[in-house]
Parts: structure tokens; C-alpha cells; sequence
């Protein structure tokens, strides 16, 4: 009976019936109750969206896998305390942290959420050694600011790894397979597994896998497809489904805290980038544990066949943060998994699976060198790395998005947008990005694109906060800062972690002058990335509003060390220095801005700005004339020549230059300002006349 | 922006009002840094009522005339309009009628930089506070008084049900001495 009701429900699992899956759990768990059921059930309601129920009925069970689980849904809910006591391994236990990569990962999140920066590098460190193709673990790092290169991190050292993974077994049945997660279609493989699982059926009674509770997944899908598959050998163990457990998207469980975000887009990101026209099926090993979740059936799934990974491996699995490769331990415990995960056979043997390896890891290693620059704000190095992807890599959503950050932090928002518009087109379901999209839009102002914008991405998604924040970036636009804040106090409720809505919030009100309001939201936004440049500049902003020009210094250095090329704030730092007196420093830095991004004309004006403070009139003129005409048509460049030949006394050339400011459509209180100082210089020359 | 009919007269009139508020872009309400106080005031329709963003409910004056609306700034301001919401319809001979603008640096010396007349207002009215002079375009002013002389039909009080009190955008650069027009220059101005 036990094992029938397992196979019911894994069978549910799979077809995400959770419902039913929970229902017939809570029969299983009442006629055997055991740690092992309790585990499936936990799945069961985790991939329901009820942390809490897993939660509760998880609470001091002491299996590695029990405790991941434990912990993954006390992440859910927030109790990180709780979480992070689950997952390190206990005193009597020397062994390693509970879940293995996806384990170290959870817990390198938690020391990331609650402040303790070292912990949670040398955690993400781990899960990368244990299982390379965990990229989430590299992005969490390149955030962090202490990414080592991807050509060590995805280089032989993992190459190794994932070979011993694959073929650490002699036989033909890798124990270990990493699991492909994303398998959409289940049941298309299903034939070729069964004539594999009759092939090997002779080895077939694997012992019964445990599966390592380590290797679970967040979501625990199981493939099994054992009820499936009319395995010829019964199922040796008594107890059943394998569970192999398989990334199951649509899982909410499988919702990590941080990518949370990204998650929705697995998908889409998975469908978009099928070029592969075999998957590679990775089933996630089981490692070889003690403790087990259920015993693999050894029927079908013995026989871990690892798909021949054929030219383009599924990038999916690489991309896909989830994954959690677990490397499998050598010992023999036979793990089965995926019933339902594609099996194709290995059609030849070490050599391909070798060359499929080190074909993914050249894929991520390229996308790990790209993200590494874009994070440590090279972002013409980022660009140029991109372009050496395939065209078919290139195309794909979170790549272009990617690319788009990069343009946008350049500051050249028309090709941002290009490249932002493309994804958006092809990928309308996907939100990554798009709140940077939203900004770019703002700063082209164009209001309409903008509004059309944040309604597609509200009406495909109200709860991620993107949508919000695009819909508070048309508001703003509009200088309707009141609504905007409120629209972005909604997508910080939606996402506490969300570093850009704090940021935005904290714009919103230094736009309505609230500086103090401004302050606590800059600072929230770093306490939750600390690297995230915009909140320091936004206070060193506040605090060159206030006058506080040591204290703006200060800041807008900070940000300038997260990103050293940003010519703005380069700028603001050059002004800030010469507010507090430092004019030589000023001078240097707005010589270096203007280098750095030689498109920026502001750095020029600025540096006049400061000779006119210092009284060098000739100089800030001769600046000024080759600016004006780069830049014709801005009023201010025309003022402030205006006034510099008034000190120089060339009183003619001030009324021409006053003349063309006014006629250039300065701002209302410039065209007063203006006015003023043209009557005044009218009325000397007057007085000249009588004289 | 001001409906204004000017008679031969020197003071100007003010005939009906908008319906719905539309204020220039670069203008910016100023009165949430500003402490607003009257000079009576009948119970239950105080001065909130003025600030409440509320059409329904209105201000009672409640003594003799000149009924006064004082509003005191912190720090020097440049003002350039004021918009009054009145309702002839509604308030009838509350309504008022000769209302002067008043401007200085405290109570002991306001002068007076508007003079205006409404006949039978109905919504929305605007008082721009500019001079003639293009350099007038502001006034620059540590407080503002709103004085009622006198009400349509006569009456002793007045009701006034919303006052919004705006100046120009300050220069979203700080410490720089003119605002940017071109494209090429805002767009590297910020970073969002």
C-alpha cells in the first residue's frame, strides 16, 4: 500500500496536482508514518506555496534532506535564524551542510541577508566547488563584488567535477546524473527510457537509491516516472518512488528567495533558448546518503543514463540557477532518477559526455566573464565579451537584458533601448530588465512608451515588483512624484529585497525634498546591496542639496569605487569638491570625466563653472566657446558666458550671449535671471554715452 | 493662466473660474513648507479646511472684515501664483468679492502687490502674482496675506474652500547657476 500510495504521489507531484498529491500524502503519512514521507509530504505542500504547513511538519526532524527542506521553508517565511541552525550541520554531525550546493547556497543567502558578507562568500564559494553549474552561486558572488575570474571558476578544476559526476560510475548507469530540471515535456523521453530501463534491467536492481537528501532540490519534483514505466522487475524496494528530484518550475517551492525574480523566467528563458534539439538530461544525483529520501526504484531508473549531451548543450541548466548539480559521491548507491526526465541514452560513451561538459562549461564561463565585468561595471569589457556569444545565446532574454544594463550604465540609453526593445519583443512574458527599461525610458522621456510599458508588464504580472517600478517611473516622468512614491512603496511590500525600488522611493523623495525620508530610503536600498551605486550617489546628492558638501564628497566617492567609469558621478564629485574648497581636486576629477566619457559634455561645463568660482575668466571663456559649439542649443552654456564677459567687462559680447540664452528657452526663473543682468549692462553703457 | 478681463479700470476683474486645476509644469505647490493661519474662523471650518485638497469643505471667517489667510514661510520664497477654489453658486454671500494680496517679511510690514475684483466666481481662480516687468516675475517673499474686504451680496463672512499657492521648479542641480534645456545635457545630468 505504501508504495502505491508514493507512486500516486510523485505521479501528482509531477503533473503539479498538488492538491491531490498533499490528500493522498497525509493517507500515506497516517498508515507509515516516517521521516521519509514526512519529507514528500513537506514537497508536497512547499510546491503548493505553503511554506508554513512544511514548515510545521518539518520542525525537528533531523535527516539532512529533512533539514534542507526545514530550512528552505523557513526561508520562505522569513525565519532565518531558524534556517540557518537547520542547515549547518550539528555538533555531532562533522558532515557538511544539509541540501549540499543547494544547501550552501540557501545558507550563503542567509549570511548575504543578514549582514555577515565573509560567511556568505566562502558559502557561495562552496556551492561552486560541489557543483559547478550552480550559476546562481557565481552571480550572487559577481554582486558581492568578489567574483574570481570565470575561466577559474568554470575551468578544469569543474570540468573535472562534472566528469567524475558522470562517469564516476563503471557501469553504465552513472549513478550520479545531474538533472536536467527543466524538462518540459516529461513524457516524450518516456519510450526511450523504457527500452533503457529493459536494457539495463538486468543490473537493474540497483539498490535502492537513497537518494541523498542533499541533492534535493528546492522544489523536489520527483521524476519518477516509475509508475509509469511497466518495469518488467519490481520495484525492489519496498518503498517506492523515486524521488528524484527535479526542478520543477513552475514550483513555487522552487521559488529561491533572491532570484525570485528570475524564476518566472526559467521558463520562458528555457523555451526561448532551445537550440539543442536533444535536451541533455541531467538528473539531479542523488548522492549517496545515508539518508534517503525514498529509495530510487531501482526498476526503470537504474539505469542513469545520461543523455548524450549533443552539440549545444541545454544552456538552461547552466543558466538556471536552481540547478543543483550535485555531485555525486561515488559509492555505490545507484541512483536512479528521472523517470521522467528525458533520458536519451548516451549514445557513445566518455568521450562525448567529456566534450558536452566542457561544452557547457565554455558557455558559462564566457557568460560568467560577461556578467563579472557588467557587475564590476566594466561595462565595455561586459559589452565586448558579449558580442563573442552565438547568435542564438545572444537572443535570448536574460542576455540582451544583460546587454541593456550594460549600454545603460554607459549612459547611452538609445542603444539601451534598441536592445531592451528587442527583448521585450520577443519576450514580452519576461520581466527581467524591465525596470531598467522603464528608466531608460524616463531618461528619453517618452512619456507614452513609458505608460505602454508598465500596463504590458502589469497585466502580465501584478506581484513583481518591475512592473511596479516601471508604472512609478511614468508617474515621475510626469512629475507626479506623490503617486510614484506610493506606486513604489507597493513594490517594496511586494519584494523587501528589491534594492532598485528603495532607490527610486528615495528619488521620489528627495524630488519633493523630504531629504530626511530620502536618506532612510537610500540607506535601505544598502543594507540590501551594498554595491548598488545609485543609493550612494542619491545621498551624496541629498547632501549637496543640504550643503553638506564634505558629506556629499564623501558618498559620491563611495560610488565611485563601486563604479569607477560613471562620468556623472564624477562630476557631482568634481562639484562637491569645489563647494568645499578643494578646487584642484575638482578640476582633476572633471578632467577625468571628461576623458572617461567623452560624449558628456556636462563635464566641461562644470569645469567652467569652477573657473568662473576661482576667477579665471579667459580660461572658463575659452572652454566655453568650444563647448557651444558642440552643444548649440543649450541655454545655460550661453548664460554662463553672458555672465563671464560681464566680469570681463566685454559688455557687447555678454548682451549677445544673453540674447541667445533667452531666445534658447531657458527655464522660467533663468529667463528673469537673464533679463535682469541684461538691464543692468544696458544701463552703464547708457551712462557711458552721456558721459 | 488668469482668466482676466481688465476693464479700464486699473484693477482687474475676475469673471467665473475652471472647473477642473491646471497649473504650468514648471510651476510647484509651495504651501506644505508654509504655516497657514487665519484671523477668525467659525468652529468645525477652520483653516484645514483650506488645505485638505477637499472641495466640500470650506473655511468660515467669523469677525469683522478684513478677513485675513496669513501664510509664512521658513526662508525667503519666490511665489508666482496663487489659486483660489470659490463657488458663487454655492456660497452665494459668502462669496468674496475684493480680495488684496498682500506680501512682506512679517506682519509689520506687508505691502500690498495685488489688487483684484471677483464677480461671481465659480471654481478655480487664479492670481498670478507677476508684475508687469519681466524681472517681476516672482515675488520673493518670507510671507504672504490674503486679505477678504468684501463679500458678494454684502455679506460679513466669507467662505473659501481650497488655497494652493505656487512658485517656480528649483534647479534639480544643486549648486549650479543656470537650469539645463538640451537633451545632451540632461541626459548625463542624473543617474536614476
Amino acid at each position: 500500500m505504501e508504495t502505491i500510495l508514493v507512486n500516486g504521489v510523485e505521479k501528482n507531484l509531477n503533473q503539479f496536482m498538488f492538491k491531490n498529491a498533499i490528500f493522498l500524502c497525509e493517507r500515506l503519512c497516517a498508515e507509515f508514518p516516517s521521516e521519509v514521507n514526512m519529507q514528500l509530504l513537506a514537497r508536497c505542500y512547499l510546491g503548493n506555496n505553503q511554506a508554513y504547513c512544511a514548515y510545521y511538519i518539518l520542525k525537528g526532524l533531523k535527516a539532512p534532506q529533512s533539514r534542507y527542506l526545514f530550512a528552505l521553508s523557513c526561508v520562505k517565511l522569513d525565519h532565518l535564524v531558524e534556517a540557518e541552525a537547520a542547515l549547518l550541520p550539528g555538533e555531532d554531525d562533522v558532515g557538511e551542510v544539509a541540501g549540499g550546493a543547494a544547501g550552501n547556497y540557501l545558507l550563503g543567502l542567509i549570511y548575504r541577508y543578514t549582514g555577515r558578507r565573509h560567511s556568505s562568500v566562502e558559502h557561495f564559494r562552496m556551492v561552486l566547488l560541489l557543483d559547478p553549474l550552480f550559476w546562481e552561486a557565481y552571480e550572487e558572488l559577481c554582486m558581492l563584488g568578489v567574483a574570481e575570474e570565470a575561466s577559474s571558476v568554470f575551468g578544469e578544476v569543474a570540468l573535472q567535477r562534472i566528469q567524475e559526476t558522470y562517469l564516476g560510475q563503471t557501469s553504465s548507469f552513472s549513478q550520479r546524473t545531474i538533472v536536467n530540471e527543466f524538462s518540459d515535456s516529461d513524457k516524450t523521453l518516456k519510450d526511450s527510457k523504457l527500452r533503457h530501463n529493459e536494457h539495463f534491467l538486468g543490473n537493474g536492481q540497483q539498490s535502492v537509491t537513497l537518494d541523498s537528501s542533499k541533492q534535493l532540490e528546492n522544489s523536489s519534483q520527483t521524476n519518477n516516472s516509475d509508475w509509469n514505466t511497466p518495469s518488467p522487475v519490481p520495484p525492489q524496494v519496498p518503498d517506492v518512488a523515486p524521488p528524484q528530484l527535479r526542478k520543477n518550475l513552475r514550483a513555487p517551492a522552487g521559488e529561491k528567495m533572491v532570484p525570485e525574480r528570475l524564476y518566472p523566467e526559467t521558463r520562458p528563458r528555457r523555451s526561448a533558448r532551445i537550440a539543442a534539439r536533444r535536451k541533455i538530461n541531467m538528473s539531479q544525483s542523488s548522492g549517496s546518503d545515508a539518508d534517503c529520501l525514498h529509495a530510487s526504484s531501482s526498476e526503470s531508473n537504474s539505469a542513469t543514463s545520461l543523455s548524450s549531451m549533443i552539440e549545444k548543450c541545454r544552456i538552461e541548466s547552466s543558466k538556471e540557477a536552481t540547478t543543483s548539480g550535485q555531485t555525486i559521491s561515488g559509492t555505490g548507491n545507484s541512483v536512479d532518477d528521472e523517470e521522467n526526465s528525458r533520458l536519451t541514452g548516451f549514445e557513445s560513451g566518455p568521450s562525448s559526455i567529456i566534450f558536452g561538459i566542457s561544452e557547457v562549461l565554455n558557455l558559462l564561463r564566457l557568460l560568467g566573464e560577461c556578467h563579472r565585468h557588467l557587475l564590476m561595471y566594466n561595462c565595455e569589457d561586459a559589452l565586448f565579451a558579449y558580442e563573442k556569444l552565438s547568435e542564438k545565446q545572444y537572443n535570448t532574454q536574460w542576455v540582451l537584458s544583460q546587454v541593456g544594463k550594460a549600454y545603460f550604465q554607459l549612459q547611452d540609453y538609445f542603444k539601451a533601448d534598441s536592445v531592451f526593445l528587442l527583448a521585450h519583443q520577443m519576450y514580452p512574458y519576461a520581466l527581467e530588465g524591465m525596470d531598467i527599461y522603464s528608466t531608460v525610458l524616463y531618461h528619453l522621456k517618452e512619456e507614452m512608451r513609458l505608460g505602454y510599458l508598465a500596463q504590458e508588464l502589469l497585466s502580465i504580472d501584478r506581484l513583481a515588483p518591475e512592473s511596479w517600478c516601471a508604472l512609478g517611473n511614468c508617474y515621475s516622468l510626469q512629475k507626479d512624484h506623490e503617486a510614484a512614491l506610493k506606486i513604489f512603496h507597493r513594490a517594496i511590500r511586494l519584494n523587501q529585497r528589491f534594492a532598485y525600488a528603495h532607490t527610486l522611493c528615495g528619488h521620489e523623495f528627495a524630488a519633493l525634498e523630504e531629504y530626511g525620508d530620502a536618506e532612510r530610503c537610500y540607506r535601505k536600498a544598502l543594507d540590501v546591496d551594498e554595491r548598488h551605486y545609485n543609493a550612494w550617489h542619491g545621498l551624496g546628492m541629498i547632501y549637496l542639496r543640504q550643503e553638506k558638501f564634505e558629506f556629499a564628497q564623501h558618498h559620491f566617492q563611495r560610488a565611485l569605487r563601486i563604479n569607477p567609469r560613471s562620468s556623472v558621478i564624477m562630476c557631482y564629485n568634481g562639484i562637491a569638491l569645489h563647494e568645499s574648497k578643494r578646487s584642484d581636486e575638482a578640476l582633476e576629477t572633471l578632467d577625468q570625466a571628461s576623458i572617461s566619457d567623452s560624449r558628456n559634455p556636462l563635464p566641461i561645463y562644470y569645469k567652467a563653472n569652477v573657473l568662473v568660482g576661482l576667477g579665471k575668466y579667459e580660461e572658463a571663456a575659452k572652454v566655453l566657446e568650444e563647448l557651444k559649439d558642440c552643444v548649440p542649443h543649450e541655454s545655460s552654456v550661453h548664460g554662463l558666458l553672458g555672465k563671464i564677459y560681464v566680469h570681463m567687462k566685454l559688455y557687447d559680447k555678454a548682451v549677445f550671449h544673453f540674447g541667445i540664452a533667452l531666445d534658447l528657452n531657458p527655464s522660467a526663473i533663468d529667463a528673469v535671471h537673464i533679463k535682469a543682468c541684461m538691464e543692468r549692462l544696458i544701463a552703464p553703457e547708457e551712462l557711458e554715452d552721456y558721459i | 493662466m488668469a482668466t482676466e478681463s481688465s476693464e479700464s479700470e486699473e484693477e482687474g476683474k475676475i469673471r467665473g473660474g475652471n472647473d477642473k486645476l491646471i497649473v504650468d509644469e514648471d510651476l510647484r505647490e509651495m504651501g506644505k513648507n508654509a504655516a497657514w493661519s487665519v484671523s477668525s474662523c467659525k468652529p468645525g471650518n477652520g483653516v484645514s479646511a483650506l488645505r485638505d485638497d477637499n472641495l466640500e469643505t470650506y473655511w468660515q471667517s467669523d469677525g469683522l472684515q478684513p478677513h485675513l489667510v496669513n501664510i509664512q514661510f521658513q526662508k525667503k520664497v519666490k511665489l508666482q501664483l496663487v489659486v483660489m477654489y470659490i463657488d458663487f453658486k454655492l456660497d452665494e454671500s459668502y462669496t468674496p468679492s475684493k480680495i488684496s494680496i498682500r506680501a512682506g517679511d512679517g506682519f509689520h510690514n506687508l505691502k500690498e502687490i495685488k489688487n483684484i475684483e471677483l464677480v461671481k466666481p465659480t471654481g478655480w481662480v487664479h492670481i498670478s502674482l507677476s508684475g508687469a516687468d519681466p524681472r517681476e516675475t516672482f515675488v520673493n517673499t518670507f510671507m504672504l496675506q490674503i486679505a477678504v474686504s468684501s463679500n458678494h451680496l454684502n455679506g460679513r463672512d466669507s467662505h473659501i474652500r481650497q488655497i494652493k499657492v505656487y512658485g517656480p521648479r528649483p534647479n534639480p542641480i544643486p549648486c549650479q547657476p543656470f537650469q539645463f534645456t538640451s537633451m545632451e545635457f540632461i541626459t548625463y545630468s542624473t543617474v536614476r
